[in-house]
C-alpha cells in the first residue's frame, strides 16, 4: 500500500492535451476536494451560527420573489429562503454527520467481528445485513421514524440506524479477504497475537475502504432525511429542515411560487453532489487500484 | 462506480421530481365528458365526501341542509329552524314528548310515498346501531311512534332540548327500500339530488330529483371531484371545474372566468388554554396522567391574551385577512352569545401580568415568576395547514407582551394526549348548543377525547348548562345557554380567535345564491352545497 499512489505521478495524459506539470491529477483532485469540503463546511458554520431572526417570520414580506435583498426570495410567512436554506443545510449536514458516525462504527465493529470469528456469528451478522437490504430502505426508515414517534428523535435515529449494511459487507469482505493472506498467516506463525495483526495488517487495509464508505454515507444520509421528512414522516413543520420547505412549497408552486421550491432544491442537490465528488476522490487517492474496477 | 451514478441519479430524480410535482399533477385531468356542459357542473369541495358512508344512518351529511335526504326540519339562512319534511312541531310541558306534523305527498326518490312509519324505522335504526353513528346520539330518546300516517311522537327519557337540533340533523331514509351495505354509496330518499354514481375517492355523480317536493333544481347533473388543493386550483386555472374550494392564502389568485366567494361560516378557531395547575391524575382506565398547565392555569395570563392579541392582525397574517374576529361564538348561532371586548389593548394586558408577578427580569423578552418562565406550546394537526399559520401568527402577535408560544405540529393522536396539559387550535362550528356542554362541563374531563380538555370547572356553569339542557321551550333553552357563554366568559378557558370564512373560486357562468346560503357549518369545504338545488347556471 506505501507504493501505489506513484501511479499518479507517472501516469500518461493523453496524447493531445500537453502535460501540465503543476496541475496534474492528483493536485486537480486534491484541489476539488478542497473546493467540495470548503463549501460544505462554510454551509455547516455559517448555518450553526445564524441568528434565528435572519429566518424569522416577517409577515410584510411574504412572497417576495428572488431579489438583491432576498436572493431565494420569500415564502408564505414572510421568511428569507436564502437563510432559511442555509440553516436548513446544515441541519443536514449536522444528522449525515451523525449517521455516519454511528453507521460506520456499528458497521466496523460488525464487519471486523463477523470475519474474524466466523461461523455462527458471521451468518448472524450476514443474516442482519441481508434482512435490513431485504426491505426497501425508505419503508425501513418510515418504520423506524414511526416507531420512535417521528420528528426530530425519529427521524435521527432511523437515518443513523438504517445505512451500516453495506459498509458492514464492505467491512467484512475485506477483513475475509485480508486474513486469508499469507503474510498475515505468516504473522500469526511467528507469533503475533491477534491485536497486532490487526493493527498493524488489517487496520491499514481496511482504512480507505472505510473511510470512503463513510463520506460516500453522507449524501444518502442526507437525502433519506430529506425524503421521508417530505412524505411527513419526519421533522414537523416548526423545524427547518429541507423535507420540509420542499413539502411547504408544494403547496404553492401551483400558483406561480417557484423559487420556494427551485433554490433549496438546487442547494440540496450542490450539497448531495459535491459529498459524493469528495467520496470518489478520496476513493482515488487511498484506494488506487479501485481505478482498475 | 454503478453505486456512485445510481445514487446521483436517484439524488437528481428527487430533487426534479419535487419541483416538478405540481407540474405532473395537472396531468390528472377531468375527462372531458358531458358533465360539464350547459346544465352541469364540475366541483370540488374538498375531500370530506369520501372518507365516510353516504349513509344518514351513518352520520353522513348531519349539518342541517338538504342533500340525498331530507331531515324533518332544518336551519334557514337566518339560522333558525323551519320544517323540513315536518310541517309543525310541538314540546309537551314536561319537555319529554315531541310531536311532528309531517307533510304530505312526499315521495322518496325510488317513488315509495314517505309516512310517519319511514320516520320511526329511521329513528329506530339509528338507536339500534348507535355505535355506527357518532354525530347523532339518540340515548335520551326513549321510543317513537307513528300516531296516524302523518304524525310522529317522540318520547324521551328525560327532558333534553338539544333533541331539536337531533331532528333537524338525521336524514329520513325509506323503510321499505333500506339496505345498510348499499346505502353506504347508493342512499335514497327524499331530497334534491340523487345519486348516480359514487367511485370512492374519485368521483360522486349527482343528478337533479324531478319530483322533488319543492321543484326540481334547475342544474340538471353535478360532479364531485376528490384531488388535492393545488391540483384543483391548477384544475381551475385550465377551466375545467366550477366550484373549487381554495385555502385563504389562495383568494388572492386571478383565475380566468372565476371570482372569489367568501361565505360566512359559524366555524369558530380557538386555542385552549389548561385551566388547571400541574398535577397527575389516575384516568378512567387507573393509567395515571398528566394534567394542567402552569402558565395558562394563571388566569392573569389567559386574560392578557384575550385582550393583548390584535384578532385583526392576526387574520391578516395568518389568513390574509379573510375571516372576522371572534371573542365568543358567532351570532350565526341561535344560542350564539357574542361577547364582544376590546381587544389589543398591550398595555393593560401589560399590567395585568405585571400585577399577577409576571415580570421580565433578565430582558430576555419573556417574562418570568418564580423561575417560571411566561412560555407555553400550542398544538396543532399536521394535516391542516391553515391551524398552523393561525398558531404562527398568535405566536408572533403575544411576543410583545412577554409571552411566549412555541408552535407545535402533530397528529390528532397526540394531540389528544398534549391537549391536557398544552394549548390546541380547535375550530367548532355546529348548530348544536351541546358543544357548550362538551367543552365546558366540568364532569367530562378526562372521560371523553376533545371534550373540556382544559380541566374548566364552574359549578355555576355547569348549573346552567343543565338548566339548558331540561328546558321545555327553545326560547328557555337558548336564554340559558346565552347566560352559561357568559358566565364561562370571565374566566377565558379560551382564547377566541376568528370566525373563518369558507373561500371558493365560483365559475362566473354559476350562481350560487348566495342570499339562500346557510352559515357553514364546520365541513372545510362541503357546506356550499347546502343550496345547490337554487343554483343556476347563467346562458
Amino acid at each position: 500500500m506505501n507504493q501505489p499512489t506513484n501511479i499518479f505521478w507517472n501516469q500518461k495524459e493523453t496524447e493531445d492535451q500537453p502535460i501540465d506539470i503543476f496541475w496534474n491529477r492528483r493536485r486537480k483532485t486534491f484541489l476539488s476536494i478542497g473546493i467540495a469540503l470548503l463549501y460544505l463546511i462554510t454551509m455547516l458554520l455559517v448555518g450553526l451560527l445564524l441568528r434565528p431572526e435572519s429566518y424569522g417570520v416577517n409577515y410584510n414580506a411574504k412572497f417576495i420573489p428572488p431579489c438583491l435583498k432576498h436572493p431565494f426570495g420569500t415564502d408564505y410567512m414572510g421568511r428569507d429562503m436564502f437563510f432559511r436554506s442555509v440553516k436548513v443545510l446544515s441541519n443536514s449536514i449536522v444528522i449525515g454527520i451523525l449517521a455516519s458516525i454511528v453507521s460506520s462504527l456499528v458497521a466496523l465493529i460488525f464487519g471486523v467481528v463477523a470475519a474474524m470469528k466466523g461461523g455462527p456469528i458471521d451468518g448472524l451478522v450476514n443474516w442482519c445485513v441481508d434482512l435490513c437490504m431485504g426491505i426497501p430502505h425508505i419503508i425501513l426508515l418510515i418504520l423506524i421514524s414511526f416507531m420512535f414517534g417521528r420528528g426530530g428523535k425519529g427521524v435521527m435515529i432511523a437515518v443513523a440506524l438504517t445505512h451500516w449494511p453495506e459498509l458492514t459487507r464492505l467491512v467484512r469482505a475485506e477483513v475475509l479477504q485480508i486474513r486469508s493472506s499469507q503474510y498475515v498467516q505468516a504473522s500469526y506463525r511467528m507469533g503475533k497475537t491477534k491485536f497486532q495483526v490487526a493493527k498493524s495488517h488489517m487496520f491499514p487495509q481496511v482504512l480507505p475502504v472505510f473511510l470512503v464508505g463513510v463520506v460516500l454515507l453522507f449524501p444518502h444520509a442526507i437525502m433519506h432525511e430529506a425524503a421521508i421528512t417530505f412524505l411527513g414522516f419526519g421533522f414537523s413543520a416548526e423545524v427547518p429542515a429541507i423535507g420540509v420547505i420542499l413539502s411547504e412549497s408544494m403547496k404553492h408552486i401551483a400558483s406561480g411560487k417557484w423559487w420556494m421550491a427551485v433554490f433549496p432544491g438546487i442547494m440540496l442537490l450542490l450539497a448531495v453532489l459535491l459529498f459524493d465528488l469528495v467520496g470518489e476522490n478520496l476513493k482515488r487517492l487511498l484506494n488506487p487500484n479501485s481505478g482498475n474496477e | 462506480m454503478r453505486k456512485k451514478r445510481i445514487l446521483i441519479i436517484s439524488c437528481i430524480i428527487f430533487t426534479v421530481s419535487v419541483l416538478l410535482v405540481a407540474c405532473g399533477k395537472e396531468q390528472k385531468k377531468i375527462k372531458k365528458d358531458s358533465s360539464r356542459n350547459s346544465n352541469g357542473i364540475v366541483c370540488y369541495v374538498g375531500h370530506g365526501f369520501w372518507e365516510r358512508s353516504l349513509d344518514p344512518v351513518k352520520g353522513a351529511f348531519s349539518y342541517g341542509y338538504d342533500f340525498i335526504n331530507n331531515a324533518l326540519i332544518r336551519v334557514n339562512a337566518k339560522s333558525e329552524y323551519e320544517g323540513d319534511l315536518a310541517e309543525s312541531w310541538e314540546i309537551s310541558e314536561d319537555a319529554l314528548v315531541y310531536i311532528y306534523q309531517l307533510k304530505k305527498g312526499i315521495q322518496f326518490q325510488d317513488g315509495t310515498e314517505f309516512t310517519a312509519e319511514d320516520v320511526v324505522f329511521t329513528y329506530e335504526t339509528v338507536m339500534a346501531n348507535q355505535g355506527q353513528n357518532e354525530n347523532i346520539d339518540l340515548s335520551k330518546l326513549k321510543k317513537v311512534e307513528a300516531l296516524d300516517q302523518h304524525t310522529v311522537q317522540f318520547t324521551l327519557t328525560e327532558p333534553f332540548s338539544p333533541f331539536l337540533d337531533t331532528t333537524a340533523q338525521l336524514g329520513i331514509v325509506p323503510s321499505d327500500g333500506y339496505h345498510s351495505k348499499d346505502y353506504d354509496q347508493r342512499p335514497v330518499g327524499t331530497g334534491p339530488w340523487k345519486v348516480v354514481q359514487y367511485d370512492t375517492e374519485q368521483q360522486l355523480i349527482v343528478e337533479a330529483n324531478e319530483n322533488y317536493f319543492e321543484g326540481a333544481p334547475e342544474i340538471k347533473r353535478v360532479t364531485f371531484v376528490d384531488m388535492d388543493n393545488e391540483a384543483a386550483f391548477s384544475n381551475a386555472q385550465s377551466g375545467q371545474l366550477d366550484i373549487v374550494m381554495i385555502q385563504p392564502s389562495y383568494a388572492s389568485e386571478v383565475v380566468n372566468g372565476m371570482h372569489v366567494e367568501k361565505l360566512e361560516t359559524m366555524d369558530v378557531r380557538n386555542i385552549s388554554l389548561p385551566c388547571r395547575k400541574p398535577e397527575i391524575i389516575t384516568n378512567a382506565k387507573g393509567e395515571s396522567e398528566e394534567v394542567g398547565n402552569i402558565v395558562t392555569s394563571d388566569i392573569a395570563v389567559r386574560k392578557a391574551l384575550a385582550i393583548g392579541i390584535n384578532r385583526q392582525e392576526v387574520i391578516n397574517h395568518a389568513f390574509d385577512g379573510v375571516g372576522k374576529p371572534a371573542e365568543g361564538w358567532t351570532d350565526h348561532l341561535i344560542w350564539g352569545n357574542t361577547i364582544e371586548y376590546q381587544d389589543s389593548q398591550v398595555e393593560e394586558a401589560k399590567k395585568l401580568l405585571e400585577e399577577a408577578g409576571w415580570t421580565d427580569k433578565d430582558g430576555d423578552g419573556i417574562r418570568e415568576k418564580d423561575g417560571v418562565l411566561c412560555a407555553f406550546k400550542v398544538y396543532t394537526p399536521s394535516d391542516e395547514q391553515d391551524r398552523y399559520l393561525l398558531a404562527v401568527a398568535v405566536a408572533e402577535n403575544v411576543r410583545p407582551l412577554g409571552i411566549s408560544i412555541e408552535v407545535k405540529q402533530t397528529t390528532w393522536d397526540e394531540i389528544t394526549k398534549e391537549a391536557y396539559c398544552e394549548g390546541v387550535v380547535w375550530g367548532y362550528g355546529q348548530y348544536s348548543p351541546m358543544v357548550i356542554d362538551s367543552l365546558f362541563q366540568s364532569e367530562h374531563f378526562m372521560i371523553q377525547a376533545y371534550s373540556n380538555t382544559n380541566g374548566y370547572e364552574n359549578e355555576r356553569v355547569d348549573n346552567l348548562i343543565a338548566k339548558a339542557i331540561s328546558a321545555n321551550n327553545q326560547k328557555d333553552a337558548v336564554a340559558a345557554w346565552k347566560e352559561a357563554q357568559v358566565a364561562y366568559a370571565e374566566d377565558y378557558p379560551y382564547l377566541y380567535l376568528v370566525n373563518i370564512e369558507h373561500c371558493y373560486f365560483v365559475s362566473d357562468r354559476l350562481d350560487i345564491s348566495v342570499d339562500t346560503q346557510i352559515p357553514h357549518p364546520h365541513g372545510h369545504g362541503i357546506p356550499i352545497i347546502c343550496n345547490m338545488k337554487d343554483w343556476k347556471i347563467r346562458q
